[in-house]
């Protein structure tokens, strides 16, 4: 895997300004998130806490492109995302981000090592199944490279996913609870591998948890509620 | 050849989503397969019957041209003339009796009287294998003949029997395998009986006004130029009247009717088509629906709607692409399976090849019918959120997809409807066919629509089974829409060719006894009239006996112009083809009705009047005033247009498209037809024999015959019908268990929670049959609408027939395609209701 030196850019990976977000639905407008503002350094590892419904999600999909914000500003990776197409968003993080979800999200019909491919394959690098070994390797699972995905263990099928949101080396990494679906000793697993990683690659880190596990290994934790940062607790920065 | 990467990257994405196989897809393929088999296997026996013909056509017509004169034989200048162009053939045939020499046995006849150039294309086949000469010859004092194995059974002969036809003795030499000219003849009323021309003669059969025909094959010389050659016989004999065939028409009663069948055929091949497009809809926005979270997993990492777009295509165009090769397979091989069935009851050899011409046109509308019918789905695929990865439940495609998909969708269904509209040959009813096909899938969407509504709307009843299934029939992705088009239109299509089938059945069987004669005594000479009437009313048991003269003649000319410079309706072309039937009368002939202008007076005497059949005359667009000029036996007749008549064709009266006023015709040579009706069948036997033993030159047709022949005809176009019916109703049966399988999981899902519930079995069994009872009896109802206008248009416009809705018809299709809807509806339902709820809940 790539592990270019990125720790001295000085711009912020994310920028929100006043970002809110209002959705319609039948019963009215749901206000999901009201007047966000954060700025997350580059490298840095940011994690989310909050209850059910506070708006970790949709804050999390605003700053990979997959949520337009109602009002307010997203600048990400140097990009601002207001106003890009559909398709320049995909782009944008085919090149800017990874991203680990709870439940995987690997493509059932393709295998461990096609999983993986993918960013490189859109992004038409002809070494892409190369490159992908070598992630798939460096998450130790160099043996189960032609495995489909219900051949794999929950912590082998995350570890994929790990490989697959590092393959391309992004500046940013989205994890939405990537332990939530592990027993306690996998899980301490993935999250030794996600931080290793993100360290070797300086790679900006957001995750949401409610493990205070996990949570403890970030720079910052952001406690969200009813659509707004209620505090900020920057522990291990200040450590 | 190296892709570019627009191409090769979905390419690759495709080849890995179909890894899985087929599963989900089955109904899709067996969908197009059976549409594109049916369409593939009416046109590659369509054209093996066509290239058959043509290779044949020589042999089928006996030369390089036919001539037919009825009534006459050609005069020496004109035989003179054929005779000196190349080989010529002389043949006369008619319809006569023949009848044991003992009497005790008689059938009506085709006779061929050959000369012995015949025939001068291929060979003829007889049993024993003797030479058709020797055959024929006259051999002590009596002439030989050989007949079709079907009349020496019926007369009981063998060969060296002696059986007469009219006045002459003929001995029975061998019977009649293979006639190398004779075409497939469903109408004929008799076998064919083959003597020579030096034997005619003695039968007496031949007599003015007669209904004789003289056929002239020439084969000629080599290096003729055919069309000039043609061009010169018509400047030479311009007042021949000839009806000319060459080998381009050889056999046009034939070429018409495979047209007219294959016309329908492929239709109903395409409502098959279009009733599977419903499932390949279905099948392909069940199988997006589940790949949602594929979709969105792959936007996420960044891939654009179009490659997402692209992958799924393909994933289509494969599948469609091995359902229609399928298809295409099936169809190819068809002319074998005719010519296996069916080649002995061919005139010619099936040429059993591959016609790639049909299969192109079928794999087109596979293809077609594909996209046409999941381009909507597809375009809403590439409309997945990806952001929809983060919420707990991926939801299924809804909505319509971004405007230039519903273009594309338009386009293909557009290209559909012109492929259609171009390779048929009628292209007015290929447009109305494919009008109604589109009016039908609005009117069944629409119907839908209202149920969902009307479910939606009806508030909260009482009864919780009937609440259950009112909310199952509205709920998102109910199966509604599929099941009610899916069952409408196989429905609507069953409803239509049974009551279409019903009302032949009855124009037949049911009208015709009543009213119809016994007999139609042909060929009576004007001198013989008195002894007929004498013999027949003579008999104990016959009520009525009628003649009229007739004399036989084409149109000539209509208004001054020439009939060959025309143009007329195909319906009724025939009139202006050959001879018809001419008589004279003083008063309206029984069975038809003056609705236009005046009969004339009994005692007319003036200018040439004639009264026209109302809806040939409509179709030639002339009414009263008009003239039409008539060649009778070759003399120009022009009379004027006094009235016109609606004839009932179906009365088997004596009818005629044209009757002169008094003062004309009877100078003419004719003959006399006469109609015998009689109370008791028991006597029919015994009319028959009396009429043609004292009058044997006369011929006697059994109108019980007729219908049996017309019967015949009616039950081949019947089970055609069928065949192809029994395929649309297949596509609708594999549609309709499509629609209810795509449920299938929600379905256990919902009746295990309901058992968690406390619903028993016999409570949820009883929900379930409301909502397919709802939807069956809707979906009947207006398929019983819908098929009965299909049916009177049919019936009214196309057979020019009357209609009569047949409700037993309907109402008994109607109940068993609602029988069929609660019976797929319980298999689908039937395992959900065995389910214990423990497992499910815990992989839930």
């Amino acid at each position: 895997m790539n592990s270019p030196d990125r720790s001295n850019s000085a711009a912020p990976m994310i920028q929100l300004a006043d970002v809110t977000l209002n959705l319609r639905s039948a019963a009215g407008e749901v206000n999901v998130l009201r007047g966000i503002d954060l700025s997350v350094a580059a490298g840095e590892a940011v994690g989310l806490v909050g209850p059910s419904g506070a708006g970790k999600s949709t804050l999390m999909m605003i700053a990979a492109g997959l949520e337009t914000p109602t009002t307010g500003r997203v600048r990400v990776a140097g990009c601002d995302l207001v106003g890009l197409s559909e398709d320049a968003l995909a782009r944008f993080r085919r090149d800017h981000v990874g991203i680990v979800f709870q439940a995987f999200r690997l493509v059932p019909t393709m295998t461990a090592l096609e999983n993986v491919a993918i960013p490189l394959e859109l992004a038409g690098r002809n070494d892409a199944f190369e490159a992908a070994e070598a992630a798939l390797a460096a998450v130790g699972l160099d043996a189960r490279t032609g495995h489909y995905p219900d051949q794999l263990s929950g912590g082998e099928q995350q570890r994929v996913a790990i490989a697959r949101a590092f393959v391309s080396a992004p500046r940013l990494l989205l994890a939405d609870e990537p332990t939530g679906n592990l027993d306690g000793k996998t899980g301490d697993a993935i999250i030794e591998l996600l931080f290793g990683l993100a360290r070797d690659h300086c790679t900006t880190l957001l995750l949401i948890t409610h493990d205070p596990v996990l949570a403890g290994r970030c720079d910052r934790v952001l406690h969200i509620a009813d659509g707004r940062i209620v505090e900020q607790d920057a522990r291990q920065a200040a450590e | 050849m190296v892709l570019p990467r627009s191409i090769t990257l979905p390419l690759r994405f495709a080849r890995r989503e179909l890894r899985t196989g087929i599963k989900g897809f089955r109904i899709f393929l067996a969908c197009l397969a059976l549409g594109v088999a049916a369409i593939a296997a009416v046109g590659s026996v369509s054209s093996a019957m066509m290239a058959g013909l043509e290779g044949d056509a020589r042999r089928l017509l006996g030369g390089d041209v036919d001539l037919r004169l009825v009534h006459r034989a050609a005069d020496d200048a004109q035989r003179d003339f054929l005779a000196q162009s190349g080989q010529l053939s002389e043949i006369v045939s008619m319809r006569a009796m023949a009848r044991r020499s003992d009497g005790e046995a008689r059938s009506l006849i085709e006779l061929k009287a050959v000369d012995n150039t015949y025939p001068l294309i291929g060979s003829i086949e007889l049993a024993p294998a003797i030479e058709l000469d020797a055959a024929l010859a006259e051999r002590d004092g009596v002439f030989g003949a050989v007949v079709e194995e079907s009349l020496a059974t019926r007369l009981d002969l063998e060969v060296g029997d002696h059986l007469k036809v009219g006045d002459a003795t003929l001995e029975l030499r061998a019977i009649l395998m293979r006639e190398p000219d004779r075409i497939v003849n469903f109408a004929s009323f008799g076998p064919r009986l083959m003597l020579s021309e030096a034997a005619l003669p003695a039968t007496g059969l031949v007599q003015v006004g007669s209904l004789i025909r003289y056929h002239y094959r020439v084969v000629l010389h080599p290096g003729t130029n055919r069309e000039a050659w043609l061009q010169e016989l018509d400047t030479r004999f311009p007042d021949a009247g000839w009806r000319t065939r060459s080998l381009e028409n050889a056999a046009p009663g034939f070429d018409t009717f495979v047209d007219r069948t294959t016309l329908f055929l492929s239709l109903v091949g395409l409502t098959a088509l279009l009733v599977g497009g419903v499932g390949v809809a279905m099948a392909v926005k069940t199988y997006l629906d589940g790949k949602t979270e594929t979709i969105a997993t792959l936007k996420c990492l960044g891939a654009p709607s179009a490659l997402v777009f692209r992958v799924y295509l393909l994933v289509v165009l494969i599948l469609a692409g091995a359902g229609t090769m399928a298809g295409l397979i099936v169809g190819a091989t068809a002319p074998l399976a005719a010519s296996a069935l069916a080649g002995s009851m061919l005139p010619f050899q099936l040429p059993v090849r591959i016609y790639p011409a049909p299969l192109l046109v079928a794999a087109l509308y596979g293809l077609l019918t594909a996209l046409a019918f999941s381009l909507w789905p597809l375009g809403r695929a590439g409309q997945v959120k990806a952001a929809a990865l983060f919420r707990a439940v991926v939801a299924p495609l809804a909505g319509r997809p971004r405007a230039a998909f519903m273009l594309a969708t338009a386009a293909a269904v557009a290209l559909l409807a012109a492929l259609a509209i171009a390779t048929t040959p009628d292209r007015v009813f290929a447009a109305w066919f494919i009008a109604g096909s589109i009016g039908a899938f609005g009117l069944f969407l629409g119907a839908a629509s209202l149920v969902m509504a009307a479910a939606r709307r009806a508030g909260r009843p009482r009864d919780p089974e009937l609440r259950i299934a009112l909310a199952n029939l509205h709920r998102p992705g109910a199966p509604t829409p599929g099941v009610v088009l899916a069952l409408g239109l196989g429905l609507t299509v069953l409803i239509a060719v049974a009551l279409i089938q019903a009302n032949l059945v009855r124009q037949v069987t049911e009208r015709i006894p009543d009213q119809a004669p016994a007999f139609f005594f042909i060929d009576i000479q004007p001198d013989q009239v008195d002894r007929f009437n004498e013999i027949v009313r003579a008999i104990p048991g016959v009520s009525e006996v009628r003649t009229t003269p007739m004399v036989r003649g084409r149109i000539a000319e209509v208004n001054g112009v020439d009939a060959e410079a025309l143009t007329v309706d195909p319906d009724s072309a025939w009139a202006l083809r050959g001879d018809r039937g001419l008589t004279y009368s003083a008063t309206p002939p029984d069975g038809s009705e003056v609705v236009a202008g005046e009969w004339w007076a009994p005692d007319y005497a003036g200018p040439p009047l004639i009264s026209f059949d109302a809806r040939i005359a409509g179709d030639l667009g002339v009414g009263i005033g008009d003239t039409v000029t008539l060649n009778v036996l070759g003399r120009p007749i022009t009379a004027t247009i006094a009235n016109l008549r609606r004839i009932d064709w179906s009365s088997m009266s004596m009818n005629f498209i044209f009757v002169f006023a008094p003062g004309t015709l009877e100078a003419a040579p004719h003959s006399v037809i006469a109609t015998v009706r009689v109370d008791d069948p028991g006597t029919e036997t015994t009319v028959q024999r009396r009429v043609t033993d004292a009058l044997p030159n006369v011929t006697a047709i059994r109108v019980k015959d007729a219908i049996e022949a017309a019967d015949r005809i009616l039950r081949a176009v019947s089970t055609a019908v069928r065949a192809t019916a029994a395929v649309t109703l297949l596509a609708g049966t594999l549609v309709l268990a499509g629609a209810i399988a795509a449920g299938h999981a929600g379905r256990v899902r919902d009746a295990v929670i309901l058992k968690v519930l406390g619903a028993t079995r016999v409570r949820i069994l009883k929900a379930y049959a409301l909502e397919y009872g709802i939807l069956g009896l809707v979906t009947a109802a207006i398929a019983a609408v819908v098929g009965s206008v299909a049916a009177f248009v049919v019936v009214t416009r196309v057979m020019r027939a009357d209609f009569v809705l047949a409700p037993e018809v309907v109402a008994i299709v109607a109940a068993i395609a609602t029988a069929i809807t609660l019976v797929f509806g319980f298999a689908g339902t039937w395992q959900a209701l065995g389910q214990k709820p423990a497992p499910l809940l815990r992989n839930e």
